[in-house]
């Protein structure tokens, strides 16, 4: 390989730069041209050739069509006197197309033309390639770039430079024109005493040159040493922050105003704490409050020291206790609690509904009560009407049933009558008999019903819900009417559950009628009982465990998911005014939930829904079996009842009910009087008597018969419980309810267990 | 350079280049016996704009802080010279052309005569190179000496017609050894594109020789 020495000019060249750079020389006056190896190999040419030099013309040929004439002209231009030269071009060679720069400097002389001017040759097809990715990279990240020779009026740019001064693009930009965009104050963008560093950033405001904008640009750059004797070179690049600079100077607000917020914050957090109609609490994870706020004071009436230091559960009605525990001593202490309505006892005994949501925080529980007192009692207002409106929507029916069963009764009576009349009593018995059952069958219906009507309050208790689905068949026949198909499919082993019995009645009754309201071109109603065990999961709202699961289905219209999404929404109803309350499926779901269970609905347009309650378990003993109409009568053995009764069409049937049942009767038929045998020395061993009596109702007798004969056992015949709407709350020890009209086997039953209760001669007189 | 490709090709944009990069250097040449030193000359760059934006072109470029020596010219084409540099720079230039003979007093007294004196030997250069390269006659003005803030170095004439385009390039230079660095600048306003592209074809043919003019 030809080294520099063999250089034809004989011009001593950098050894290091004879790879890089192809030397030459061009003879203007012979149009020849000379290089070196490096100068060869670019072109393609043949070392030795080049080094002797080839014609002018030669080379021209090399060089690509398009930037032939450019290349002339710049030659030209030197021979005319032009002292700079530079020009790019592509050449040919069996290597492909090849971008190669040329530079020279010519001195020029007055009056002498040129004859020779020599230069250097580089490959740029790399640079060529990387310039055409900086630019697309330029323009999409927003970078101009400049190049700056030290002391020189103009700049090299970019387009992007350009555009982020938002000036007019060109190549090249006098050093005042883009310094006259920098805000008054502001260091210059070129020439500044920053970029005489070898490396250097600095941040500066602008002003646009078209829009007036103030922007804020981000310089940075670097000098190289000069590569000619031009002087030093500043190469850099501008990039618009403005949007940095705001988030920044925001950040900053922020953080100068950060403390003067968080103030404000907690005088708000305070002003809510104190003004808020809601309780707010702090509760340990013992269950002990650490703070109440002042609507303690204004909802309950305790002062705040009274409060502090207390379990929580202190406040709470014992009904409520087991739900109230869940908000803290459950073991999930990182869930919230939403929507717990929990009766709390104010300071002067009232009870309060009060709705709270718990939230774990660290070691403590932030609860906030809110008062749903006046809620509470519309819902219950709500729930009595709307059990008024199912027995609406029986009456219809149940007085045509009436009717019937009173057309059995009384015409048996007559037929009685007659064949007494006829002297034939022996054909009476068969018509008695009819006349019994018809007789029966209504008492059974106003039961139901009254039961029904009846405002109940939860009184959970182990139930046999297949029992109570069997009690039901005869009612649930007639609301269905004769185009409906009812079929009763019950698991023998059913366990029993704990529930309110008449709130489970009133939610079947619910579904039944809904059922049969999807039908109104007839169908079929189905009603299961089945025993299911949850694993953890399956059914999301519920605890995994035993559940007795009690489905109607219906082979009805069924429901869109529209208002599959809502059936459980108070007051939703696709029933035509005055037909629906929507509060049926609410009342049932607020029952499920209450008992420790829940609703789940299956439906399909077209076909029908099943609709399936899930009761929870009851562990303890079975349910006491109904006393068995069939089973005989047990008897009295001598003992003093008294009956209260004020009413002369039944007291004469109780006493001698009783008579026959061998118990020795006294009857009254007022408080008064009864009062006065109490008083006296005789023997009383029970007392029945009626709640509905006049002047001193039977409620109160018992509370005066208890002040002279304290142990004394009551039982009250009542037709309707108007008033003794908690049994537990009406009923003090050792007083139990019969409802009329009953069978004379129910008060046998009933009469002998409180006798035989209460120990020999306790009950005596006092 | 890309606007001016929308009025002349690349071939002609290189070609008008090459024909200022020639004028100017013969300027530099003078320049450089004037002071006695090394007078480097940057890459010319050119630019083709329509006359509506170089309106604007002109006036992101108005700044003050310049002295500008300026020479109009006028023939087949109008135009204007300067020779332009920072404020701070002229008392070094006069210092430079004046080879260091006067006092500073005196200097002072004769700074924009100086000034003058020497735009008139570099800028004359620079356009009479020009007159003959284009081999059409051109009148030029006396040299003036504009300073400071709000001159209007490069204003336009607003007579001229409107679909004209106007030629504006730029050459640095830097005296070495003296702390004086400037830049020509050429402002011409071609009325008639038609022409200015004979002018140029005809400065080809002549520079490169008729036969390879007609290669491309
Ligand atoms: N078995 C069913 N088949 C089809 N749609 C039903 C069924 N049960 C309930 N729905 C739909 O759900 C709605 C709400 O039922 P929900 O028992 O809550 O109220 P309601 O029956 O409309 O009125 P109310 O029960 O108070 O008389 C009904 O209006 C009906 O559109
Ligand atoms: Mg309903």
């Amino acid at each position: 390989m030809a080294g520099p020495h063999d250089m034809a000019t004989g011009a001593d060249m950098p050894p290091h730069l004879t790879g890089a750079l192809g030397l030459w020389t061009w003879d203007l006056a012979n149009e020849r041209v000379r290089g070196d190896a490096r100068f060869a190999a670019l072109l393609g040419l043949d070392p030795g050739q080049a080094r002797a030099g080839i014609a002018a013309a030669d080379l021209y040929a090399r060089v690509h069509p398009e930037d032939r004439l450019r290349l002339r002209i710049a030659v030209a231009g030197v021979a005319q006197g032009a002292e700079v030269f530079a020009r790019e071009f592509r050449v040919t060679t069996t290597e492909g197309v090849r971008w190669v720069q040329a530079r020279s400097r010519v001195e020029h002389v007055a009056d002498r033309r040129p004859q020779s001017f020599s230069g250097v040759l580089t490959d740029v097809t790399e640079q060529k390639r990387v310039e055409d990715r900086l630019d697309v990279a330029q323009s999409a990240g927003g970078v101009g770039t400049f190049e700056f020779v030290d002391g020189f009026g103009t700049v090299d740019v970019s387009d992007q430079f350009c555009r982020l001064l938002g000036l007019r693009v060109a190549d090249t930009l006098s050093v005042r024109t883009i310094n006259a965009t920098v805000e008054p104050g502001d260091p210059p963008l070129i020439g500044g005493v920053s970029n005489a560093e070898p490396t250097f950033r600095s941040e500066v405001r602008i002003r646009r040159a078209d829009t007036g904008e103030p922007r804020w640009l981000a310089i940075q750059g670097e000098r190289r040493i000069a590569a000619d004797d031009a002087g030093p070179t500043t190469v850099g690049a501008i990039y618009d922050i403005t949007a940095a600079k705001a988030a920044e100077a925001q950040l900053r607000e922020l953080a100068a105003t950060l403390e003067q917020r968080v103030e404000a914050r907690t005088q708000e957090r305070d002003r809510l704490w104190s003004t808020s109609r809601d309780l707010f609490g702090v509760v340990g994870q013992d269950g002990v409050l650490r703070a109440a706020n002042p609507a303690w004071l204004r909802l309950l009436g305790y002062e705040d020291s009274e409060v502090v230091g207390r379990s929580f559960l202190d406040f709470v009605q014992a009904d409520d206790l087991a739900a109230a525990g869940r908000m803290w001593s459950g073991g999930d202490a990182a869930v919230a609690l939403e929507d717990l309505d929990v009766r709390m006892r104010a300071r002067d005994g009232a009870w309060k509904w009060v709705n709270w949501t718990v939230i774990p925080q660290g070691e403590a529980f932030y609860a906030v009560g809110r008062d749903v007192t006046e809620r509470k009692q519309l819902e219950q207002q709500l729930r009595q009407s709307q059990k008024m409106e199912a027995v609406g929507q029986l009456t219809g029916g149940i007085a045509h049933d009436f009717n019937n069963m009173l057309t059995g009764i009384l015409g048996g009576l007559d037929m009685v009558q007659r064949r007494l009349a006829s002297g034939k009593p022996a054909e009476a018995q068969r018509f008695i008999q009819g006349a019994i059952a018809s007789a029966e069958r209504a008492a059974a219906l106003t039961h139901r019903l009254l039961a029904f009507s009846r405002q109940q309050t939860l009184d959970p208790s182990a139930v046999d819900a297949n029992g109570l689905v069997l009690s039901m068949e005869d009612l649930l026949r007639r609301t269905l009417g004769e185009r409906i198909d009812l079929a009763i499919e019950l698991d023998p082993g059913l366990w029993s559950t704990v529930v309110d019995a008449n709130q489970l009645e009133s939610a079947l009754l619910n579904l039944a009628i809904n059922a049969r309201d999807a039908m109104p071109d007839g169908g079929k109603l189905t009603i299961e009982t089945v025993n299911v065990q949850l694993a953890a999961g399956a059914q999301s709202e519920l605890a995994p465990g035993d559940y007795v699961q009690l489905s109607v289905s219906d082979t009805g219209t069924g429901m869109s998911p529209d208002v599959m999404g809502r059936v459980f929404d108070p007051f939703f109803t696709t029933k035509p005014l005055g037909q629906g309350t929507g509060l049926g499926l609410s009342m049932v779901f607020g029952f499920a939930r209450q008992s420790g269970g829940d609703v789940t609905i299956y439906s399909e347009l077209g076909r029908g829904t099943t609709v399936r309650l899930y009761l929870p378990r009851h562990l303890g003993e079975a349910p006491a079996a109904e006393p068995k109409a069939a089973a005989p009568a047990p008897r009295g053995a001598g003992e003093t009842v008294l009956v209260v009764e004020d009413d002369p069409a039944v007291r004469p049937v109780v006493v001698e009910l009783l008579r026959d049942l061998g118990y020795v009767a006294l009857d009254v038929s007022g408080a008064e009087d009864a009062l006065a045998i109490l008083q006296s020395q005789r023997r009383v061993d029970l007392m029945v008597s009626d709640i509905g009596l006049p002047g001193l109702n039977g409620r109160q007798l018992a509370e005066l018969a208890r002040d002279v004969r304290p142990d004394l056992p009551v039982l009250f015949m009542t037709g309707y419980a108007a008033g003794a709407s908690r049994r537990s709350d009406f009923l003090g020890p050792g007083m139990e309810m019969i409802s009329k009209p009953f069978a004379a086997e129910t008060l046998a039953q009933k009469i002998r267990a409180m006798v035989a209760a209460q120990s020999p001669g306790t009950a005596g007189a006092p | 350079m890309t606007e001016g490709r929308i009025y002349l090709s690349e071939l002609e944009v290189d070609a008008l280049t090459e024909l200022v990069n020639i004028c100017v250097s013969r300027a530099a040449a003078s320049l450089r016996q004037m002071v006695g030193r090394q007078v480097f000359l940057s890459v010319p760059s050119v630019e083709v704009v329509g006359r509506a934006d170089a309106v604007n072109l002109m006036a992101e470029r108005e700044t003050g802080g310049l002295v500008a020596v300026r020479q109009d010219f006028d023939g087949a084409f109008a135009g204007r010279a300067l020779l332009i540099f920072p404020e701070a720079n002229s008392m070094a230039l006069v210092q430079a052309v004046t080879g260091g003979e006067l006092s500073d007093a005196d200097m002072r007294e004769f700074e924009d005569e100086a000034l003058a004196e020497t735009g008139n030997v570099v800028l004359n250069n620079c356009l009479a190179t020009m007159a003959n390269m284009l081999q059409r006659p051109l009148e030029m003005s006396l040299p003036g000496v504009m300073r400071g803030e709000g001159a209007r170095l490069f204003q336009l004439d607003e007579a001229a017609t409107a679909d004209g385009v106007v030629l504006f390039l730029y050459i640095n230079f830097a005296i070495s050894e003296r702390d004086i660095r400037g830049y020509i600048a050429v402002l011409m306003d071609l009325s008639s594109l038609d022409s200015l592209k004979t002018l140029i074809a005809e400065f080809i043919a002549r520079v490169v020789g008729p036969s390879a003019a007609a290669e491309v």
